[in-house]
């Protein structure tokens, strides 16, 4: 936005793809101090915040089986999700194996080929294209450590919290004006815990606030409605920004939020993505543009 | 505050995703970015203005991916590009 917001652009193409290996050996080369005592690559680090979650505040599997099969069930109606056709139920997670421990596979964010791009511009620009625009209200950045193993940070709160609130003030709205969630999962508890900082829900309290069928289509909180990382498709910030500019426009077919899937149809959606192994965060408050 | 409803989100690119042989990641980020114009209406030398999302390590086999080849293959001049390091 500082490119635009400087004069020097007038349409700003963002883009990100991947293909053959060079994902899988950032998530498990064995390289760094810890890696004599087991510990390595991304799942290693977030499997270690996750475990010491359990510990400080008892959420767990029971809270992250709610979530693999909550964006599961928004795959199956997303044409483009890579686990479109593998229904996962609450039974089927319990007995996957684990990946990294207290990980199991379902857990875990795709390792996939493809890419995702989108366009920005300006609202004046914007008013004259095709589609109809996708404004953003508000954006928040913070970074309180690019160290996991700082332990103020391990569980919490991440760079969430003061991002989110940079992003409501900016925007101008609370949290209850929000109508569904974009969030960057690259595994279930990374969805806990951005949730959590945002106060969703308290400390602890997540089991109890997904069950039932909270994110899932019907829900009352939607939350990463393509099917996400997990189920969709792994493109980092992008999987979750251009799901909500998708949703906003209304071009999300089966998957829709409003009336296709009993849900609100979305005038406001708020965007997530993290970076390092947790700590880092930025966040975003799109909304259907009404003049 | 002063950006609030400045800037719109005005066109998405999808490609094929999932296992896809015989792919570069260039050839994703071409096939996404054309996809992403063509979707707002635009045309690519509207263009000026090109963030290539942060990247992994090149795949074996491919040359680095920067925003450089990125625009030379696009056929673009952007007035301002970025790419955010591992």
């Amino acid at each position: 936005m500082s490119a635009l917001e400087s004069g020097l652009c007038r349409y700003v193409l963002l883009t990100y793809a991947h293909s053959g290996d060079s994902l899988r050996r950032v998530l498990d080369e064995i390289s760094g101090d810890e890696a004599p005592f087991g510990l390595f690559g991304a799942a290693g680090g977030y499997a270690l915040a996750a475990r010491r979650a359990m510990h400080e505040f008892h959420t767990g599997p029971d809270t992250w089986k709610h979530i693999a099969v909550g964006q599961r069930q928004w795959a199956r109606l997303n044409p483009r999700a890579i686990l479109r056709d593998r229904p996962l139920t609450l039974e089927d997670y319990e007995a996957a194996p684990f990946l990294v421990e207290p990980f199991r596979l379902p857990d875990n964010c795709l390792v996939n080929d493809g890419g995702r791009a989108c366009i920005l511009t300006s609202l004046e620009r914007a008013r004259d294209l095709k589609q109809p625009p996708v404004t953003i209200m508000g954006l928040g950045q913070h970074n309180p450590s690019a160290d996991l193993y700082q332990p103020g940070h391990l569980t919490g709160p991440t760079g969430a919290q003061a991002a989110f609130r940079q992003a409501l003030g900016m925007a101008g709205i609370t949290r209850s004006d929000i109508d569904a969630c974009q969030i960057y999962d690259c595994f279930t508890y990374t969805v806990e815990i951005t949730l959590q900082d945002y106060g969703f829900f308290e400390p602890g309290q997540g089991a109890q606030w997904f069950a039932g069928g909270t994110i899932e289509p019907g829900g009352a909180m939607p939350v990463n409605t393509s099917g996400g990382q997990l189920a969709e498709a792994y493109h980092m910030g992008l999987t979750p920004l251009t799901e909500a500019v998708m949703q906003l426009m209304g071009r999300c077919g089966a998957r829709q939020l409003g009336p296709e899937t009993a849900t609100k149809k979305p005038e406001i959606i708020l965007c997530s993505d993290n970076g390092g192994v947790l700590q880092t965060h930025a966040c975003c408050i799109l909304r259907r543009w009404t003049p | 505050m002063g950006l609030k409803d400045k800037y719109a989100i005005v066109g998405v690119g999808y490609t094929p995703q999932g296992k896809v042989p015989a792919r570069t990641t260039l050839s994703f980020h071409l096939e996404a970015c054309a996809n992403a114009i063509a979707d707002a209406g635009l045309k690519p030398h509207d263009v000026d203005g090109l963030i290539v999302y942060r990247h992994f390590p090149g795949p074996t086999g491919e040359r680095d991916l920067t925003p450089y080849l990125l625009a030379q293959h696009l056929g673009i001049a952007p007035t301002y590009a970025y790419q955010d390091a591992n």
